[in-house]
């Protein structure tokens, strides 16, 4: 394997890495906004405050 | 094969092929509802528990919520008059039952007056029950009714049955399946009696002065002005009298005609 | 003709016009119902009078009068079971309905597109689509007159209250027709002479009143069934009329049930038109012509997928009022004896994507690009498939004994889950996941992507898939199985925004990534002639679908003309069998089918011209040549 295909592959892991914690994230955070719009709150871990 | 025929082909076949998938599922019709006439006089406390069972599973709709799906408890898989008495001494009980049966006819009635944990409309924080008062539509059920499936609920669980059975009077008729109209007044006398008018009015037999004295009111107003005055009695106060007379907001149309007709045909017999 | 060709001030001045004359036709409707509206005041059963110059006095005295009470003997009886006939005349009258409505709304966006692109395949396609809707309309207007006069026949002392109900509100409803009509025929028949410059603007403008005409029609229409299944306006105890005509359109399932069928009458209407390009395609002669028809079929199978795709949220919009108005009657339709037509609606919704999903696939041999994404198409064909099982898997079965002994309960112990909402939920939110993703890499086979930061977008894009994949199976297996009634409701409102994002980061991140990417050769017309068959599904599911729906809107009334107030007295008054149900909706769907090669026939029939007939006078008789 030559020098520059090594970071071209760890380049790619990390924009893989970083767009999977975004998408994460996102989506976490509109789990909380949608069940509390319902009267519905979650606790930290998703699972149901009431 | 031409396009045109391949096309209807095709379709009349797809039409087909779902009309084939309802062929194959269970067939059921719902009943029509039907005058149930209930004599009174005939029942026994075992007819009565079955009529209730009856009514549980069919004009009631309690069956459709309270199952073990989930949204409704499940009243046959528990003791219904112990539960009863444990909501009863529920610390968030502030209904008006004292036992088992009370309860339950308060939860048919009123239902949001108690509302047991986790079954309350979403986002009300079960301060708000999704089940409709019994005794509306669509369920209607009459006071009978409603014994009969209590009693049919305690003695599913062998408890003691504190309903009385019906004792047959002129007022108990079963399975209401409308409301009657309301009913048509007799005639201009008992309408002025009905609605107090001889409390302050001098008219029929009254010579009360609190307000205009009607035995001769048509010679002073129109038939126009003293349907106004009926109506809104604020709109003309004759001279030396104060606002005082109520308004009348369950009279008829035909009932202020009927006043009217005999207020002004009263002021004829008189000229 | 370039618009950007146009001084800014003539622009401005027709972007005006267009506002001024939609502003004055809603202030004209507005006013129309706020004159109704002052006619009939709204006291809760305070009798009032009026007395006007001659000091005759008029009352609101028909508000107080209760809603009738039927009996067996009040309904007429013409040998032929009522609800039958009205059953078919009124499911004719919806689907014409629907697609007069819906072809409007999307031929005048693609006029516009038309219109902004200079390209005039749009225009000429958008003017096609017109002469077959124009041709429906007048049938809309047969079986519209043909369903009043059943329904005023058959159920007299009904209308006769519900006429009471909406009073001069069926007047504004008629003389809006007239309006329509009058747009509908100067937008068809002026379209050549309107083409350019200004005179296109009018003619957008025209468009855009018609469908507001449209629009309005629909949603009145609208607010008799609602107020059908949930009157408002009216006396509880005895169904007096004491609302004025707001009160009474506005109940609770009148905007659910106006946002669904906009919806839905565009997903129809675009299958409509599709199946004609299909046969147009099937029967063309030249490339050119297969060229044209295959890029209209695929231009509507594009609307009616983009129409369908918010369809379930309006559907569950319009349910979840269903449930907050009266949860007996929601339980009724999903969990009670009308719960079995929902497992027929999963077969159908799943014949519906499946047959757009096939579509796609097919189409992407219009371009090479598509190779690299043909891996992925059995992936997406098992999820369609697998969601399809889960979805149609029933709860319930009506066993015998012998086999309740054998399952071991009243459930399958494998399959019984699988047999309520979450599971469901989870089959068709990854399915319409799904579809979009066949559309998304339809959309990407014919173009090579070159902005510079296309892996961090693609890294992206893929991410919100998984993870939206993962949320909603995630919130239908934990909220669904493991906590409360209401967590488990509301959690397909998690489930219904994570498939929300997919759509929406899809159609952003696709619009950002295609700038300035080369396209590759699209051979419009180079499609399996099978594919066509796709487009033909399309509508005659979509058709049968709509029956289907139709009925349970009707039917979960059960004995009731309208709901908790009026009650149903007649011979029909029963929830017929499945059979029953089924036979119907096949009766009318092949009917609508019948009606529509007609219409097709027609606007077909409209551009043909005989040629004179000559005779050759040599001959010793007469020759006919053409």
């Amino acid at each position: 394997m030559s020098e520059t295909t090594q970071p071209k592959k760890a380049g790619q892991i990390i924009t893989w890495l970083v767009a999977i914690l975004v998408a994460l994230a996102a989506f976490y955070l509109m789990n909380h906004a949608v069940m509390s719009m319902q009267g519905l709150p979650l606790n930290w871990n998703l699972t149901p405050a009431q | 094969m031409n396009v045109l025929s391949r096309t209807l082909l095709f379709s009349v076949a797809l039409v087909l092929a779902f009309s084939g998938v309802t062929y194959m599922l269970p067939q059921m019709e719902g009943p029509a509802p039907k005058q149930q006439v209930i004599n009174v006089g005939e029942l026994t406390m075992e007819s009565f528990v079955a009529l209730g069972k009856e009514l549980y599973a069919g004009k009631g709709a309690c069956a459709l919520c309270h199952n073990e799906l989930g949204r409704a408890p499940d009243m046959l898989a528990f003791n219904v008059t112990e539960v009863s008495l444990q909501r009863i001494a529920d610390p968030r009980y502030e209904g008006s039952a004292v036992d088992a049966e009370g309860y339950l006819r308060e939860s048919m009635l009123r239902p949001t007056e108690f509302v047991v944990a986790g079954f309350g409309t979403k986002g009300s924080n079960d301060s708000e029950s999704p089940m409709p008062a019994i005794d509306k539509a669509p369920a209607q059920l009459s006071a009978l009714e409603i014994d009969a499936i209590i009693a049919f609920l305690q003695e599913k669980d062998g408890e003691p049955i504190s309903v009385p059975l019906p004792v047959a009077t002129a007022e108990t008729t079963a399975a209401a399946e409308s409301l009657p109209p309301p009913a048509a007044s007799q005639g201009p006398e008992e309408v002025l009696t009905r609605y107090g008018c001889a409390a302050c009015h001098s008219i029929l037999a009254s010579e009360a002065t609190l307000g205009p004295d009607l035995n001769d009111i048509a010679a002073r107003q129109s038939a126009a002005e003293i349907r106004e005055s009926i109506v809104n009695p604020a709109a003309v106060v004759g001279d030396g009298f104060i606002v005082m007379m109520p308004e009348f907001p369950d009279m008829t149309i035909a009932e202020l005609e009927m006043i009217v007709a005999y207020l002004t045909a009263a002021a004829d017999d008189q000229t | 003709m370039m618009m950007f060709a146009i001084p800014i001030r003539i622009s401005l001045a027709r972007h005006l016009g267009t506002l001024l004359a939609t502003a004055a036709l809603i202030g004209f409707v507005c006013f129309g119902f706020a004159a109704t509206a002052s006619a009939q005041p709204g006291d809760r059963g305070t009798l009032i009078v009026f007395a006007d110059e001659q000091g005759a006095a008029s009352t609101n005295a028909a508000s107080l009068l209760p809603a009738p009470v039927l009996q067996r003997d009040d309904y007429p009886n013409i040998g032929v079971s009522s609800r039958s006939i009205v059953w078919v005349i009124a499911q004719m009258h919806l689907f014409f309905g629907a697609l007069v409505l819906a072809v409007p709304i999307f031929v005048l966006v693609i006029e516009i597109i038309g219109f902004r692109t200079g390209d005039d395949r749009y225009d000429d396609m958008a003017h096609e689509f017109m002469k077959v809707s124009l041709t429906a309309y007048a049938i809309t207007a047969l079986f519209g007159g043909t369903l009043a006069l059943a329904l005023f026949l058959l159920y007299p002392q009904l209308m006769s209250y519900l006429t009471r109900a909406f009073g001069s509100q069926v007047l504004v409803y008629a003389g809006l027709f007239f309006l329509e009509s009058m747009l509908l025929y100067i937008y068809y028949y002026g379209w050549n002479a309107l083409r350019y410059g200004n005179r296109k603007w009018v003619h957008l403008t025209l468009g855009l009143l018609l469908n507001a005409v449209g629009t309005t029609l629909l949603v009145v229409a609208n607010s008799w069934t609602t107020f059908m299944m949930a009157p408002s306006g009216v006396d509880p105890e005895t169904g007096a009329i004491v609302g004025n005509i707001w009160e009474v359109m506005k109940g609770p399932l009148w905007n659910p049930l106006n946002l669904h069928r906009l919806i839905a009458n565009v997903a129809f209407g675009g299958a409509v038109v599709g199946a004609y390009a299909a046969f147009k395609f099937l029967s063309a002669t030249t490339p050119e012509e297969k060229a044209h028809y295959d890029w209209m079929g695929y231009s509507s199978n594009f609307i009616a997928i983009l129409a369908f795709l918010p369809l379930p949220f309006a559907g569950y919009w319009l349910t979840a009022e269903i449930y907050a108005y009266s949860q007996q009657m929601g339980i009724l339709a999903m969990g009670g004896i009308l719960a079995w037509l929902f497992v027929i609606q999963a077969v159908l919704i799943c014949t519906i994507l499946l047959a757009a999903n096939y579509y796609l696939w097919s189409g992407m041999a219009r371009s090479e690009g598509s190779e690299r994404y043909r891996w992925a198409i059995k992936y997406i064909a098992t999820v369609l498939i697998l969601g399809f099982l889960v979805w149609v898997t029933p709860h319930n079965v009506i066993y015998t004994a012998a086999e309740a002994v054998k399952l071991g309960g009243g459930n399958h112990p494998v399959l019984g889950p699988l047999g309520i909402m979450p599971a469901k939920n989870i089959a068709v939110f990854l399915m319409l996941i799904c579809t979009f993703l066949s559309f998304q890499l339809y959309r990407r086979a014919d173009k090579v992507i070159a902005v510079s930061w296309q892996n961090w977008g693609n890294a992206l894009m893929a991410s919100i898939y998984i993870v939206a994949i993962l949320n909603i199976i995630f919130a239908g297996v934990y909220y669904g199985y493991f906590t409360n009634t209401v967590y488990k409701v509301g959690s397909s409102v998690i489930q219904v925004m994570s498939t929300l994002v997919v759509i929406v980061a899809g159609v952003l991140i696709d619009s950002l990534m295609f700038r300035g990417a080369r396209t590759l050769h699209v051979s419009w017309g180079r499609v399996a002639d099978r594919s066509q068959y796709a487009l033909f599904a399309l509508p005659i599911t979509f058709t049968w679908l709509m029956a289907l729906m139709g009925y349970v809107r009707s039917s979960v009334r059960t004995h009731w003309h309208v709901y908790t107030v009026v009650r149903d007295n007649s011979a029909d008054n029963f929830i017929p069998t499945l059979q029953t149900v089924g036979n119907m909706v096949t009766l009318v769907t092949l009917l609508f089918l019948a009606f529509l090669l007609f219409i097709f026939w027609i606007a077909n029939l409209s551009g043909t011209r005989q040629l004179p007939i000559t005779v050759d006078a040599d001959a010793a008789g007469a020759r006919v040549g053409t």
